[in-house]
């Protein structure tokens, strides 16, 4: 069974990498079969990356599509002749669109081994419950249509936004506030852009701009961030901005999420400038270069990051063998197995 | 207007008044007591919105004391950092039926709110102004919403954990629900005035029913002046009283508007009776005004118809005397008058008769002795030449005999005249030129005016028409008055005869330039036999006089001591 010690050196190369891992499931023996059960918030229609997007994409190393419901749920099988050998599980049975609360419920109840974990929930489960958590790999951010055309409009809303009490209060604390959009862990120089409000030069640059140009509508894309949409329009609304939260496209100004697709620096800038309709960055081979191309895209405060957020996943009690996501996030659930065997 | 007509509208303003009167007096005081039923329901109403309140206040009361005593709350609390629990007041709003929840921590720094889950980490700095909310109960305040300023409610109370406090504010809001929620009265309504800005706008004044500027105004009086008053406006008496803060501040008005509608409905039905009774009144107050006042005034009009038919000469005039009531007396006295009249009248009459019988006689005598005295000497000379001188008797007789006859001839001329006075003959009337009756007769004065040393003068008018008339007896007239003029110019002077049209007729003057007449002579110029003249029988006015009334005509003269007389004649 050479595939076996392959998979327990993999397991040990997977534990030192995931931030949290509790102690016992390295004492439980590695054993072939059983089904995971995953949930996850977002309703995938086709099977074919990306739209898979991270996670399901990432099965398809050591797993093959079993069934398929189109926005409802998946199955997949354990692959014999992957590449790295066969995993553990005989297959993953994976929940969409399934609520937050839901999620969490369903951990609890032990209806489910793997769920994604919300901001407030990530921290009430921490104290007791174990937790599979990504590097900050997702960029918020305000992003401003091309109708907002007065600079002073959107320097005074990237300052009147208080990050301290979103970051406290509403994210509980989890992943890092930062100015920048590429995270400190990946370009070492986030700290250098300014985070910090300034209620009365965002007042003053408010007043300066004419009274239509004060009124913005504030998209939000996915239903999560609609409490930090809500803070920043009471921000807004101190500064002298009237901004209404809407929901869906075609808002003055958006706050959405980008994930962070690469390790590598300059090919990450680029993919979130994609992503956030800016313009390519100038080619960066050297850090320098990187800043200086992240400097220029944030120039006009066009894109205003905000915080950059971890990927938090609440793991049931049957799941052995480490940590199941990478620093980026990524799905490594090969290396896993469940107590109990074949349920 | 007439007496009859006067007294018709004396009785009439009199019964229009009087029905006036009591409809003013009906429907104002059918208007008190409305005024004192309303004033009772607007009482009531206030009563129940105070009673509703309290109740309301007391519930939210009850509801954040429960909070504040749950565990949940005592964990908050008690939490070195709360910001874990900043979705948590939504749900504890919830179940207790809040709409209102916000969790303060000590230093007034909002934790949760369930209004408004983004305003964690805000201030509420009121919450430290003040240590004994529990004994605030519940108060009116203003609560910052997304959607807008609104007024509420609220309660707060305080937990406790060790040295640290957590305030829980709870409430309600004052909206249309809670307006909803008061029972009304048929006819009335509630309003509710939410004073959330300096200024008055009319968007924050909440209820059913229309509004308008003259109520707007009357909302916005009170806020102002911050004392309860009443207005009716339009169909609605409106009570305003004015609500304040636990700090005094004036927070909002509560608006009860009372329909007048009833009282309106019941002033015009009794306007409409007191209308149909008025014109009934008025008809029938005509009716018998005009009854009443022609039993009064049919005497009187009866006493001014006699009075005309005296003043037209008819003195043998008597009316009824009827009742003894003052107009009877008056009837009575009118008789008495015109008795008097007619008895002074024929008095009057026998008078003149008797003066006119002895001016005659005066006048007969005058006349009759200047011819008899030459016929007595005449007879007496021819007796004494017959005695003394029979050879001249002869001679005395033809001579005698001729003046006798020409005395006998005077005589008869002068019986004559008398004759002709009283022989007046019926005019004949024809067409007449008088411009050429005037022209003619001058011409036969030719001679006297030249011995008289008169210049004769014609003013005729050529748009003369013929008149009938009777050319000989005007002829007759106008001879006379020419003839009194020339009399009247003893040392000459300027005769004018003039015609004018008058009317469809002729006016015919005739002016001399002499002494002219006193007033009194004018008065008496036209009574027969009198004369201001030494000759003459006193009969040639009398005769123009009799002439011109003949045919229906006046006669007047005109005359001023010194400055000549005017006869002026007008006929047809």
């Amino acid at each position: 069974m050479p595939h076996i010690s392959l998979r327990w050196l993999a397991v040990l190369s997977v534990v030192s990498g995931c931030a949290a891992a509790l102690p016992a499931a390295a004492a439980t023996r590695p054993h072939y079969g059983g089904t995971l059960r995953v949930e996850v918030r977002g309703a995938v229609e086709t099977a074919d990356p990306p739209q898979t997007g991270p996670g399901m994409a990432d099965l398809a190393a050591a797993f093959a599509i079993a069934r398929w419901e189109a926005g409802r749920g998946a199955a997949y099988a354990a692959e014999e002749n992957a590449a790295g050998g066969r995993p553990f599980l005989d297959a993953v049975e994976i929940v969409m669109g399934r609520a937050l609360r839901e999620q969490s419920a369903d951990l609890d109840l032990g209806k489910a081994d793997v769920v994604e974990l919300g901001w407030n929930d990530a921290r009430r489960l921490a104290a007791g419950r174990r937790t599979w958590t990504s590097a900050p790999v997702r960029i918020v951010t305000l992003v401003f249509g091309p109708r907002v055309d007065d600079a002073r409009v959107r320097e005074a809303l990237a300052l009147a936004v208080n990050r301290n009490a979103i970051h406290n209060v509403l994210l509980q604390g989890q992943g890092e506030i930062s100015g920048a959009l590429l995270p400190q862990w990946l370009s070492g120089y986030a700290f250098l852009f300014d985070m910090t409000a300034d209620v009365a030069r965002a007042r003053t640059l408010a007043a300066g701009a004419p009274p239509a140009a004060r009124n913005l509508t504030l998209g939000v894309d996915d239903a999560t961030l609609r409490p930090m949409a809500d803070r920043i329009a009471l921000n807004a609304r101190d500064a002298g901005l009237a901004v209404s939260v809407v929901q869906g496209a075609g808002a003055d100004v958006r706050l959405t999420e980008v994930r962070i697709p690469s390790r590598d620096g300059a090919r990450a800038l680029a993919a979130v400038a994609e992503a956030l309709g800016l313009p390519a960055p100038a080619r960066s081979d050297t850090p320098e270069a990187l800043y200086a191309a992240e400097h220029a895209l944030r120039a006009g405060f066009r894109v205003v990051p905000l915080f950059h957020l971890p990927d938090v996943y609440g793991v049931g009690a049957r799941v052995k063998g480490g940590g199941g996501i990478s620093p980026l996030g990524e799905w490594r659930f090969e290396n896993l197995w469940v107590e109990g065997g074949r349920p | 207007m007439t007496f009859r007509t006067r007294l018709l509208l004396i009785f009439t303003i009199a019964v229009v008044a009087s029905v006036a009167l009591v409809e003013w007096l009906a429907i104002d005081a059918t208007r008190r007591a409305f005024e004192q039923m309303e004033a009772r329901r607007v009482d009531a109403l206030v009563a129940q919105f105070r009673k509703e309140f309290a109740r309301r206040g007391a519930d939210i009361v009850r509801a954040v004391d429960g909070i504040a005593a749950s565990d949940a709350a005592f964990a908050i609390a008690s939490a070195p950092d709360p910001s874990a629990y900043y979705s948590e007041a939504a749900p504890m709003a919830a179940a207790r039926g809040l709409a209102l929840l916000e969790l303060v921590a000590d230093d007034g720094t909002i934790v949760s709110s369930a209004e408004w889950p983004a305003r964690f980490g805000y201030k509420e700095d009121w919450l430290a102004k003040r240590s004994d909310w529990k004994a605030a109960g519940a108060f009116l305040r203003r609560e910052e919403l997304p959607e807008g300023m609104t007024l509420a409610l609220i309660a707060v109370a305080a937990v406790r954990a060790g040295d640290r406090k957590l305030y829980v504010v709870g409430g309600q809001p004052l909206d249309e629900g809670f307006l909803s929620t008061l029972a009304l009265p048929e006819g009335m309504r509630a309003l509710l005035y939410r004073d959330l800005q300096a200024r008055f706008a009319p968007e924050q004044l909440l209820g059913p029913g229309p509004r308008g500027p003259e109520l707007e105004g009357f909302l916005s009086q009170v806020k102002q002046r911050r004392v309860a008053a009443t207005r009716i406006i339009g169909a609605e008496t409106f009570y305003a009283q004015p609500l304040n803060g636990y700090d005094g501040s004036p927070l909002g008005v509560l608006l009860i508007g009372s329909s007048r509608e009833e009282l309106m409905r019941l002033e015009r039905t009794q306007r409409s009776y007191g209308l149909i009774a008025a014109v009934a009144g008025i008809l029938i107050g005509m009716g018998v005004s005009a009854w009443a006042t022609a039993r009064v005034t049919r005497p009187v009009q009866r006493l001014a118809e006699s009075a005309g038919k005296v003043a037209a000469g008819n003195w043998d005039t008597t009316v009824e005397e009827g009742s003894g009531d003052e107009v009877g007396r008056l009837a009575r006295a009118f008789n008495r008058m015109t008795h008097e009249l007619v008895e002074q009248r024929d008095r009057l009459v026998q008078a003149e008769r008797v003066a006119a019988w002895r001016e005659l006689a005066r006048r007969l005598a005058h006349e009759l002795k200047n011819p008899l005295f030459p016929l007595q000497i005449t007879v007496e000379n021819m007796q004494r030449a017959r005695e003394r001188s029979p050879e001249q008797f002869d001679e005395v007789f033809r001579e005698g005999a001729h003046t006798l006859l020409a005395e006998l001839a005077n005589l008869k001329q002068i019986i004559g005249r008398f004759s002709d006075f009283a022989k007046m003959p019926a005019p004949q009337m024809q067409p007449v030129d008088f411009n050429a009756l005037v022209s003619d007769t001058m011409r036969l004065f030719e001679a006297q005016f030249a011995q008289a040393r008169v210049s004769p003068k014609l003013e005729l008018d050529a748009r003369l028409k013929p008149v009938n008339a009777d050319a000989e007896l005007m002829t007759r007239a106008l001879r006379n008055l020419v003839v009194n003029a020339i009399d009247a110019m003893p040392e000459g002077g300027t005769l004018t005869v003039r015609t004018l049209v008058f009317g469809g007729g002729v006016r015919l003057e005739v002016s001399d330039t002499g002494q002219g007449l006193t007033p009194e002579e004018c008065a008496r110029l036209f009574t027969p036999y009198y004369t201001t003249k030494t000759h003459g029988t006193g009969l040639g006015l009398a005769i123009v006089q009799s002439v011109v009334s003949d045919h229906k005509g006046r006669i007047a003269v005109e005359s001023e001591r010194g400055k000549g007389a005017t006869f002026r004649l007008d006929l047809g």
